[in-house]
């Protein structure tokens, strides 16, 4: 299985569904996908930073949320977008990765949250499989 | 699932269904409908119908959970959906207001005639695009220090009387005066504050716009007097809510709830759905940070209110001044007596509508009802209807929010691109200040539905009545 994402129709959202053949490439997909939402063209002069992400939640669905809810809140607050995934170790409640991301002069296209409608995080086909509504 | 909840619902009357205690289990009230056959027909279509009877399982809801003909599919509620807890036993839930608290609509009418002015309408859209920011995350409009912040949060638009940003008749003019009671700058998260404290004053993106109008048809006249509109007249109309901040209590609420639920034995058929008792301390909490985010929405749309006059002002002089009709809330949790009970009404997506004979109604329109307000889709007719008594019974007081969506994102875009809908809008003779054609292409008037038939639903159900209809004459978009 090679990791992968696709957009699902919503008539007032917008629906994500991810694939990778472990959780941590999982996460590092579903970080790229809303990275194409927020910033679909990432210009080669934007420089760079790296830094930690870890988030906690109480179970692996809810740490997916939480996951893109710590990469929607630094975009916004930062002007800072993951654009690359580094070393990451997710667990049952704990997610930690080292993220690369550009800083961008102008607004991301504004995403407002990912929620936990019709969310599902489940083992398929001998990797993982995910689904989450993002309200835009 | 929500063809067969269409099988088994009842037609009351031309413009209401009923869906039946039975359509799924764990329904503790009916759930109703108000639509036109057409609309009724489409609502098979996404997943609205079953979103609104997972509503009917929360604990402590009473009467009905309804469906305004509006409705779209959302995130655990329907857009588009009210429902009413019983204080003593029901829940609040944080998905029931959505993570744009208080998005909401204000209209300003000015005292000249739009034909008079025809030649200077891009000019006053250019420079009211340049005085408002807009897009996605644009900032620095108003940036406070973190005491002010929370004086926004705490006591909302009477605050910005004190910095000269609002009038007393400002407040008269909005609902719940522009200051929710309760409101709790203590219970918002410190990431909520970073993402708000320089977004007062800005429209943000989605289906968010500013917009110059000019009053094409008066339905009414009585209550149109009462409202100082008149056919031909100019007006300006603001749609945006709590921008980051908002949905930053959102999140953490729904977070925060989930973690909670077991603790009051509460089960749900959808995550999102969240809740905690009214009387539990997670639920006021919750209520204390909605009401403080519901008070920065408001003081947002002030701000952008001022903003707007300033530009008036410098193209028109005395003129030029604009008035404040009314501002509503159409996402919202508020604490009101019906039918002798005390609830909490969730509005998502929905517009309180009272009648003439409600103490909440403004004096000056003590006669009419309120005004409710209805954004059309960028580009197309708004409507300015006003509540009538009847909405109390039938609705908890509640009227529709808007055309609608009807089509997704990604449909819309891949039906027309930014660039031919900007062209098209112009074509008819509206200037358009959008820096994104992606946004443009998203919001296009066909992806929603109609919103004269939305209108046209709640008029014949008794719920508003039309009062005015407002043509865009210049649009600005995030």
């Amino acid at each position: 299985m090679i990791a992968g994402h696709e957009v699902l129709d919503h008539t007032g959202e917008i629906g994500l569904r991810v694939w990778a053949p472990t959780l941590e490439e999982l996460f590092a997909e579903a970080g790229r996908a809303l990275r194409e939402i927020e910033l679909p063209v990432v210009s080669p002069v934007y420089p760079t930073r790296t830094r930690t992400v870890a988030v906690r939640a109480s179970d692996r669905p809810a740490l997916l949320v939480e996951w893109l809810n710590e990469l929607i809140y630094l975009a916004e607050r930062d002007r800072w977008v993951a654009t690359e995934f580094g070393t990451g170790v997710v667990n049952e409640t704990e997610a930690r990765f080292e993220v690369t991301g550009v800083e961008i002069p102008t607004a991301p296209s504004e995403v407002k949250a990912a929620t936990l409608h019709n969310l599902r995080l489940q083992p398929l086909d001998g990797g993982w499989e995910a689904e989450v509504i993002l309200d835009v | 699932m929500s063809e067969r909840i269409v099988a088994v619902a009842k037609r009351l009357s031309p413009v209401l269904y009923e869906i039946p205690v039975t359509a799924r289990e764990g329904m503790r009230v009916p759930a109703r409908v108000f639509a036109d056959e057409a609309l009724w027909q489409r609502l098979a279509a996404d997943r609205s119908l079953e979103q609104l009877v997972n509503v009917a399982t929360l604990p402590g809801v009473v009467g009905h959970v309804l469906a305004m003909p509006d409705v779209h599919e959302g995130y655990g509620f329907p857009v588009g959906g009210v429902a009413a807890m019983r204080i003593r036993d029901g829940v609040v839930s944080p998905g029931g207001v959505g993570y744009d608290i208080n998005c909401g609509v204000r209209l300003l009418a000015s005292e000249l005639e739009a034909t008079a002015v025809q030649d200077r309408i891009e000019t006053v859209v250019h420079d009211l695009s340049r005085s408002i920011p807009s897009g996605p995350h644009a900032n620095r409009a108003l940036s406070l220090e973190r005491d002010e912040l929370d004086r926004v949060l705490e006591e909302g638009v009477p605050y910005l009387v004190e910095r000269g940003l609002a009038t007393p008749d400002d407040l008269a003019h909005t609902e719940a005066g522009g200051a929710l009671p309760g409101a709790d700058a203590g219970a918002v998260s410190a990431r909520a504050k970073d993402r708000g404290h320089d977004q007062l004053g800005t429209i943000g993106s989605g289906n968010h716009f500013v917009e110059v109008q000019v009053v094409d048809e008066v339905f009414d006249e009585t209550a149109a007097q009462a409202y100082g509109l008149r056919e031909g007249q100019l007006t300006v109309l603001i749609h945006t809510g709590s921008r980051g901040l908002g949905h930053q209590v959102c999140t953490d609420y729904v977070r925060e709830l989930d973690r909670v639920m077991p603790r009051y034995g509460i089960t749900l058929p959808d995550r999102q759905l969240a809740c905690a008792p009214l009387s539990a301390p997670e639920g006021k909490r919750y209520l204390g940070a909605m009401a403080a985010a519901a008070n920065f929405a408001w003081s947002n749309r002030q701000a952008i209110t001022h903003a707007a006059r300033r530009v008036f002002d410098r193209a028109f002089g005395p003129q030029g001044t604009l008035r404040l009709v009314y501002d509503v809330a159409h996402n919202i949790a508020k604490l009101e007596r019906h039918q002798d009970t005390e609830v909490c009404v969730h509005r998502k997506g929905a517009t309180r509508a009272f009648g003439p004979s409600h103490p909440e109604t403004p004096a000056a329109y003590r006669s009419v009802g309120q005004p409710v307000l209805i954004p059309g889709s960028m580009g197309t007719t708004s409507y300015v209807l006003a509540g009538q008594d009847a909405a109390y019974e039938a609705s908890f007081g509640s009227c529709c929010h808007g055309a609608g969506r009807a089509m997704s994102r990604g449909a819309a875009k891949r039906t027309r691109s930014g660039s031919e809908v900007r062209r098209e809008l112009q074509a008819r003779g509206i200037v358009v200040r959008c820096s994104s054609n992606e946004e443009l292409a998203e919001e296009a008037p066909y992806a929603y539905k109609d919103v004269e038939e939305v209108v046209s639903v709640v008029h014949q159900a008794g719920l508003a009545k039309k009062v005015a209809r407002l043509r865009p004459l210049g649009v600005i978009k995030g």
